[in-house]
């Protein structure tokens, strides 16, 4: 695909100037060429965005990736370098005999909304935490009346109870790789239980305060826990070795993310930063310091090598393995818990007054707010949302809620493009600072 | 002037004094300013002001230190700017201070604008392939298999020696070589054995000490704009007050009052009241009133059917007496009919009026004998009642009564009211006269009327049975038992016949003189008892 690869802001600005791209477009005309620019980076300068001219010295900069498009592209002969940005400018154009384009928005993909479908009732408390066997046939909650329930996926049913936790289960996982489900809780505790046989079979004692999240290593047999003791803890899951203490945060750590690529662990926690660790060495690796408010949730693109992050403020998105920014997604003003990704690109932030925005996850754009209706019987203030999550099919969602339920969506299969239309209107004219 | 041979040293000195007092003597003397190149022999810059513009003389033989650079012994925390490859000075050099070059730090602001929407295929965003992913996996389960080892043989305190490498051998030629050392060879070979560990020894060290943490890695850049200034408005909005419990005063705080009631929240809220209390106090209000009005209005009915009820039975009995007046009026009608003038007859009926109210009269005293007469009950009234009543007031006299103790007295004018004495009761002069007066003016008969009579044997005289009427004499004829004083027998000459049947034509026939329907009254009366 021939097309510029513009950040959203650029190039909807540039669309803005309907009769000087159509006048851009024409071949005959020559444009003036600029001379104090060299031809070289003339080529960059087209790139660059239609930003006011101080700005632009910044731009150049960044070259990094459209730079290495250029060349990749080879040739150039199908680049429109000369753009409406370069003329405001000043800047110069190549020859005149080039083809350009106009530029293209970027669209968003259209997603179906999502629709609850089933609300599980059955515990006593909160219900903090969710997660799906890796076979899709059984999911597993934690929740503040300090049990762990087992639910069938595919009818909602209850198939059994795990108590043995003290206070509340912050997190819970199933493992992959051995019938183990691995729980934490704000009593300090990180318990493994066999599930054949229904048991605890191991503690991983250390942490010095409540276990916030926990995250199992996809490849090696190594759990990671994170607390409100500002550490995150690495564990040889066998031994019950505390192989690692991942120390450098100021705050609680409230989300750990493990993954089999480099940086293997990120953690996000409540003094606004996130970091990316160095497993081997058990050292930070990157330092990313651009949320203003407590980061409570991360998210792995599943097929992406990006992950997002969600904190009160915005939902931002990053690049691996060194944390370059990429977009902001905002819109959700509340404090996020939770977020979700799926492989179609549906991004799912749960937030703490009940609100479920629903985010495509190229653009950034929102398309659908859910807000659920308590259980009856619950206050309309116990709306809230803790953990939500995909199931394996990526069909489902599964929410966590504060009325202690558990709601099921599922994608509408009735809605068409035109029954939902995107209605995409992304900012151009102010441009915030982040 | 002698020739004196001088050595090239002497020589050269010679000439460098001529060339500094030539400088010396010169009449504008900068001895800051270096001299200039070529004429710099036998000149040393000593001091930093010799350097001018910096830079260290290389002909000059002589440590120089320009702008003290280069010297060994100061420890500052001053950063040489850098310049990176394009010739800009490096600014993020302060925040890689203490970190490897290579390490990722985010400083500029490029770092926090948003990149271009990529497109889902471009390899920045692909994840790095299986064989990458791979190796890493296994060099990080090997590093922490490592670890984990290291920490539990640490924790386990015996355990089996430790099986040494096998010998090294190392081939080393040494640098200093000669016939002398190493006896002439070339080369060593050197046999490196690790050396035994005793497996029971204690530890050497003491780790128990405890040390301060060292410095932590130095702060990130902070990525975004400051938080926005808090207003004194805001600021008070989330100010909490104090809690103050209405149970537990641990420290035993005097609080004062208001404040005490102030965390009751009572002043905040506005009580509701359900309006249901209003409507059932109405309720029941209309409901009492119309039990009420039940209740009456069943009184009043019954009340009226007893008075019915009442009326009905003294017809009844007005009826009977009238029977019976009309079976005596009948009679009597008989002897009223006859032609007397009016006269007579108006003296007949004020008789029978007046009769029939003392029979009324002795009736009513007959039947209820225990209720006092009205004479009876006046003479029992206290006094004050008398008064209020009304009752014979001696004073009624219509003359002007004076008092008394104004008459023959000898005191004179200014004889005052008894001195002023206000112990004494002195209103009137004469007691009220009713007691004394009325219980002589009043005949009341005592209890022994009858001594005078009888003289004290009533009892005696009431008890004989002299005049025992069943009692015989002899030769009498034996009588019927006796019901009364006068026995009537058989009406052996058709009497009662022929007085009922003058009864049943007594309108028209004959009129009965009063007494004689008297007589007949209380013969009835008599046959009756």
């Amino acid at each position: 695909m021939d097309v510029q690869k513009h950040s959203v802001h650029t190039l909807v600005f540039r669309s803005l100037k309907r009769t000087h791209d159509m006048f851009v477009s024409d071949h005959a005309k020559s444009v003036a060429l600029d001379e104090e620019r060299n031809p070289s980076e003339g080529g960059v300068h087209s790139m660059a965005l239609a930003l006011p001219p101080s700005q632009a010295r910044h731009d150049t900069s960044r070259t990094g990736a459209s730079v290495s498009d250029i060349h990749r592209h080879a040739g150039g002969a199908e680049r429109s370098h000369a753009h409406s940005t370069s003329l405001m400018e000043g800047g110069g154009t190549r020859n005149s005999a080039l083809t350009r384009k106009a530029p293209t928005m970027p669209k968003p993909q259209w997603h179906p909304p999502w629709k609850l479908f089933r609300v599980i009732s059955g515990h006593l408390g909160w219900v903090r935490s969710i997660a799906v066997e890796p076979g899709n046939q059984w999911f597993v909650t934690g929740s503040a009346d300090r049990t762990i329930k087992i639910w069938d996926l595919a009818s909602g049913k209850l198939k059994l109870s795990l108590t043995g936790h003290i206070s509340t289960v912050r997190g819970v996982a199933v493992s992959s790789r051995s019938p183990y489900l691995f729980s934490c809780g704000e009593d300090k505790q990180v318990k493994c239980w066999d599930l054949e046989y229904n048991k605890v079979i191991r503690h991983y004692h250390g942490h010095l305060s409540a276990v916030y999240d926990l995250d199992l290593h996809p490849t090696i047999d190594v759990l990671v826990t994170c607390s409100r003791d500002a550490t995150a803890r690495v564990w040889d899951i066998r031994t019950k070795a505390n192989v690692h203490t991942l120390t450098g945060h100021t705050n609680t750590v409230a989300t750990v993310r493990c993954q089999a690529a480099e940086p293997q662990i990120i953690t996000g926690s409540h003094d606004s930063t996130i970091r990316l660790w160095d497993l081997i060495a058990g050292k930070t690796r990157v330092t990313l310091t651009n949320h203003k408010k407590s980061v409570r949730t991360l998210v792995l693109h599943p097929r992406q090598y990006t992950f997002a992050s969600g904190s009160a403020d915005n939902i931002k998105q990053w690049m691996f393995p060194d944390g370059n920014f990429i977009q902001n997604l905002s819109g959700h003003n509340a404090i996020i818990n939770t977020l979700a990704v799926n492989s179609d690109g549906v991004l799912v932030s749960g937030a703490d007054n009940g609100t479920i925005h629903m985010w495509d996850w190229r653009t950034g754009y929102n398309f659908q707010r859910i807000h659920a209706a308590v259980q009856p019987g619950s206050l309309d203030s116990e709306s809230g949302i803790f953990a939500c999550l995909f199931d394996h099919s990526e069909s489902r969602l599964i929410t966590a809620e504060a009325d202690k339920t558990i709601k099921v969506y599922k994608e509408d299969d009735t809605a068409t493009e035109e029954s939902h239309p995107i209605n995409w209107k992304p900012e151009i004219l102010k441009r915030k600072r982040f | 002037m002698r020739l004196i041979f001088l050595s090239q040293d002497q020589l050269e000195a010679e000439e460098r004094l001529r060339v500094q007092k030539s400088y010396s003597t010169a009449l504008v003397s900068s001895h800051r300013e270096p001299p200039p190149y070529g004429h710099r022999k036998g000149w040393v810059p000593r001091s930093l002001e010799d350097f001018a513009d910096g830079g260290a003389f290389p002909e000059i033989h002589v440590a120089q230190f320009p702008l003290e650079m280069g010297r060994r012994k100061k420890t500052s925390n001053a950063l040489a700017v850098q310049v990176d490859a394009e010739g800009k000075i490096k600014y993020d050099a302060i925040a890689r201070q203490g970190q490897g070059k290579d390490k990722v730090v985010f400083s500029k602001y490029t770092d926090l604008l948003p990149k271009e929407v990529l497109n889902e295929d471009t390899p920045e965003l692909q994840k790095p392939d299986e064989e990458a992913v791979k190796e890493l996996t296994e060099k990080t389960r090997l590093a922490l298999e490592k670890q984990v080892s290291q920490k539990i043989a640490a924790a386990m305190p015996v355990r089996a020696a430790d099986k040494q490498a096998p010998a090294q051998y190392i081939r080393y030629t040494p640098s200093q070589q000669g016939v002398a050392f190493n006896s002439g060879a070339k080369q060593r070979v050197i046999r490196m054995v690790e050396m035994q560990k005793d497996p029971m020894e204690p530890p050497r060290f003491k780790i128990n000490k405890k040390i301060p943490r060292g410095p932590p890695s130095p702060p990130a850049p902070v990525m975004h704009s400051p938080s926005r200034k808090m207003t004194v408005k805001e600021q008070q909005e989330w100010k909490i007050p104090p809690c103050i419990s209405n149970w537990k005063n641990a420290k035993g705080y005097t609080i004062p009052l208001d404040k005490r009631l102030a965390a009751d929240g009572r002043g905040l809220q506005t009580v509701h009241i359900n309006e249901n209390f209003a409507k059932l106090a109405e309720a029941l209000y209309i409901a009492d009133r119309k039990a009420r009005e039940a209740v009456e209005m069943r009184a009043q009915v019954e009340k009226k059917m007893a008075q019915k009820e009442k009326e009905k039975k003294e017809e009844k009995l007005r009826e009977l007496a009238q029977m019976a007046r009309d079976r005596r009026a009948g009679i009597k009608s008989h002897g009223d009919k006859g032609g007397e003038d009016s006269e007579a007859r108006e003296r007949d009926e004020i008789r029978h009026d007046r009769r029939k109210e003392r029979q009324h009269d002795r009736n009513i005293s007959r039947a209820a004998p225990d209720k006092r007469s009205k004479l009876q009950r006046d003479q029992e009234r206290d006094i004050s009642e008398l008064i209020a009543l009304g009752m014979p007031n001696p004073r009624s006299s219509s003359e002007a009564q004076y008092d008394q103790r104004l008459f023959n007295q000898n005191k004179g004018m200014d004889s005052g009211f008894a001195g002023g004495e206000d112990e004494t009761y002195n209103v009137y002069d004469q007691p009220f006269r009713s007691g004394r007066d009325m219980a002589s003016n009043i005949y009341r008969p005592s209890k022994n009327i009858d001594k005078d009579a009888y003289a004290d044997d009533l009892d005696t005289i009431m008890r004989t049975s002299r005049f025992a009427p069943g009692k015989e004499f002899s030769g009498a004829d034996h009588g019927q038992r006796r019901d009364g004083p006068v026995q009537f027998e058989e009406d052996p000459f058709g009497l009662d016949k022929f007085l009922e049947e003058a009864k049943q034509h007594g309108a028209s026939k004959r009129p009965s003189t009063s007494s004689r329907s008297k007589d007949d009254y209380h013969d009835k009366k008599r046959r009756k008892e």
